[in-house]
């Protein structure tokens, strides 16, 4: 009887969870004279893919898409090739005064900026150096963002694994390079992996950033490309839900992907779950 | 005295330092020298009535989303922990929320709160409930509160997964010794769980305030800091003030009470970390 209550609950939280999840999806299946009918249809109406043609191969979303895609791998490689060396560095050489964990510290601090504050500056810079309204100006503003996320998850990564390892292999004539690349790296395989997943859901949802430095159709990410249709008079809902089910299908295969690394990753390395 | 020596490791550290401080720290003083631009910009903090409302809304959400976050998440956490089997398929149910788009997750709700066409005055109707005054985010008073329910659908799966995690790293030898003892359930819950959970517990919710406090997305699709100035949050305010009335260096002052807000969660929050 107690096990059936629990797995009531359970059910109830697991339906709040996906509810509006669903809802969503069959709006941008329904047609719209059904969209808002009463009593509201949540199952057996007649779908159609016809919001998904207009969004995407009719409309300007696949740009968008098109733009999110570059954005996320740019800004994603970028963190990482300047990132994963740092977190080596502090993981592994001897750092006189505990300057290893005080530049660690420093670093993640930069992550606990809240996005508000360094936008205006960053705004003028960018618009300064002509990089407004570009895929190039975003990325650079995204690496800098997913970097101290890199350096503090990678960093204990590599403390996890046995200094031993790189020293045989440097005794072997190794470089300190290349017992990184063909020995440490490997073992982290997928820790790395798991972070490089993190930058791109992060770059891929952001949207802050995102509304103010790329104001026009060509350089505009799905997420803002979805925001100025809401904000338009007449709303095309069966468009945006069909945009909105679009952008949110790679995070969900991406997060299956990593979800053995959610929770370190969510805590930023301070819950080894 | 010894000359000192750049450790090895530094080179390796060097880029990113570089990156950073060009991207987070002279923005920074960039931001600090718009506000000091002019002096009026901080005796201007002090009058503005917007954002005394705007920080106080803030606040409130904070603490009311944080309060209903962290007893349902907790809650969850134990009811799940709890289960025999299918506990893979509910963990992964309840992240769907937090990991999707938080700009797609706020058109949802739009979808889902429209007074007149919404799906939930629908369904409510549908079970013979009068909806004429469930205005939702369009209601004066009802909108911070819809807001905030948004946040908890959103988050609270995030509070329930560190917690969850949390839980599974608990050591069993106490709680059985507790058992040994004849304590009761909520008894062991009380005395030995929660004291053991605490770093986690504490974790979780600096991480949670200090995203809440900045909180924008879901609003901007939601409410647009409306009706009026019911959800105006100090983002939002500060948002307004730089790219719709152009004054960057007022927007800059703000932005710093914010900056303080932060600084103070992320102190606590390195402090956990550390003791871990």
């Amino acid at each position: 009887m107690k096990t059936a209550l629990r797995y009531t609950a359970a059910s109830v939280a697991l339906l709040a969870a996906l509810a509006p999840v669903y809802w969503l999806i069959t709006i941008s299946l329904k047609r719209e004279v059904d969209q808002f009918s009463y009593p509201p249809a949540w199952i057996g109406f007649t779908a159609t893919l016809d919001h998904y043609k207009e969004a995407f191969a009719g409309g300007s979303f696949a740009a968008y898409f098109g733009n999110s895609v570059l954005l996320a791998a740019i800004s994603t490689i970028a963190a990482l090739l300047i990132g994963v060396p740092a977190a080596y560095g502090l993981a592994r050489f001897e750092w006189p005064q505990r300057w290893d964990d005080r530049i660690g510290d420093w670093i993640l601090s930069t992550r606990m900026l809240p996005p508000i504050v360094t936008i205006v500056p960053l705004f003028l810079m960018l618009r300064e150096a002509r990089l407004l309204n570009s895929i190039a100006g975003l990325a650079i503003v995204y690496t800098g963002f997913n970097l101290p996320f890199v350096v503090w998850m990678m960093r204990g990564f590599f403390e996890e694994v046995p200094r031993e390892m790189e020293e045989a292999a440097m005794l072997d004539g190794e470089t300190r390079t290349g017992a990184l690349l063909r020995i440490v790296l490997p073992l982290v395989k997928p820790g790395l992996a798991a972070t490089a997943v993190f930058c791109l859901v992060v770059a891929w949802n952001e949207f802050l950033f995102a509304l103010i430095l790329t104001q026009t159709e060509a350089a505009m990410t799905l997420p803002v490309g979805i925001a100025s249709h809401v904000t338009q008079y007449e709303i095309k809902w069966g468009v945006m839900s069909a945009a909105g089910v679009v952008a949110m299908l790679p995070v969900l295969v991406f997060a299956a992907a990593a979800q053995k690394y959610l929770v370190r990753g969510l805590s930023l390395g301070a819950v080894k779950g | 005295m010894k000359a000192r020596r750049i450790p090895e490791g530094f080179w390796w550290v060097f880029p990113s330092i570089v990156v950073l401080l060009s991207l987070s720290i002279y923005p920074l003083l960039y931001a600090v020298k718009l506000s000091v631009s002019d002096r009026g910009n901080f005796t201007r903090l002090f009058s503005d009535r917007l954002f005394a409302v705007a920080g106080a809304q803030t606040i409130i959400l904070t603490v009311v989303a944080l309060a209903i976050e962290f007893v349902l998440g907790l809650a969850l956490a134990v009811l799940i922990d709890s289960l025999a089997r299918g506990r893979t398929l509910f963990r992964t149910a309840l992240l769907v929320p937090m990991l999707m788009p938080p700009v797609v997750a706020a058109v949802a709700w739009r979808l889902i709160y429209n007074p007149q066409f919404g799906v939930l005055n629908g369904t409510l109707r549908r079970l013979g409930f009068n909806t004429a005054h469930l205005t939702w985010t369009s209601g004066e008073s009802s909108a911070l509160l819809s807001v905030i329910l948004v946040d908890v659908w959103e988050w609270t799966p995030f509070l329930f997964l560190l917690l969850s995690a949390g839980l599974q790293a608990i050591p069993t030898e106490p709680l059985e010794a507790a058992r040994m003892d004849g304590a009761g359930a909520w008894q062991i819950f009380r005395d030995v769980t929660l004291p053991l959970l605490k770093p986690t517990i504490l974790l979780a919710l600096l991480l949670r305030a200090m995203d809440l406090v900045r909180i924008f997305d879901q609003i901007f699709i939601l409410t647009q800091g409306g009706p009026g100035t019911a959800t105006e949050t100090v983002s939002l305010y500060i948002y307004r003030t730089a790219f719709r009335f152009s004054n960057f260096g007022y927007a800059a002052a703000m932005s710093f009470v914010l900056l303080a807000a932060t600084m103070i969660f992320s102190r606590g929050l390195l402090r956990v970390m550390r003791s871990r």
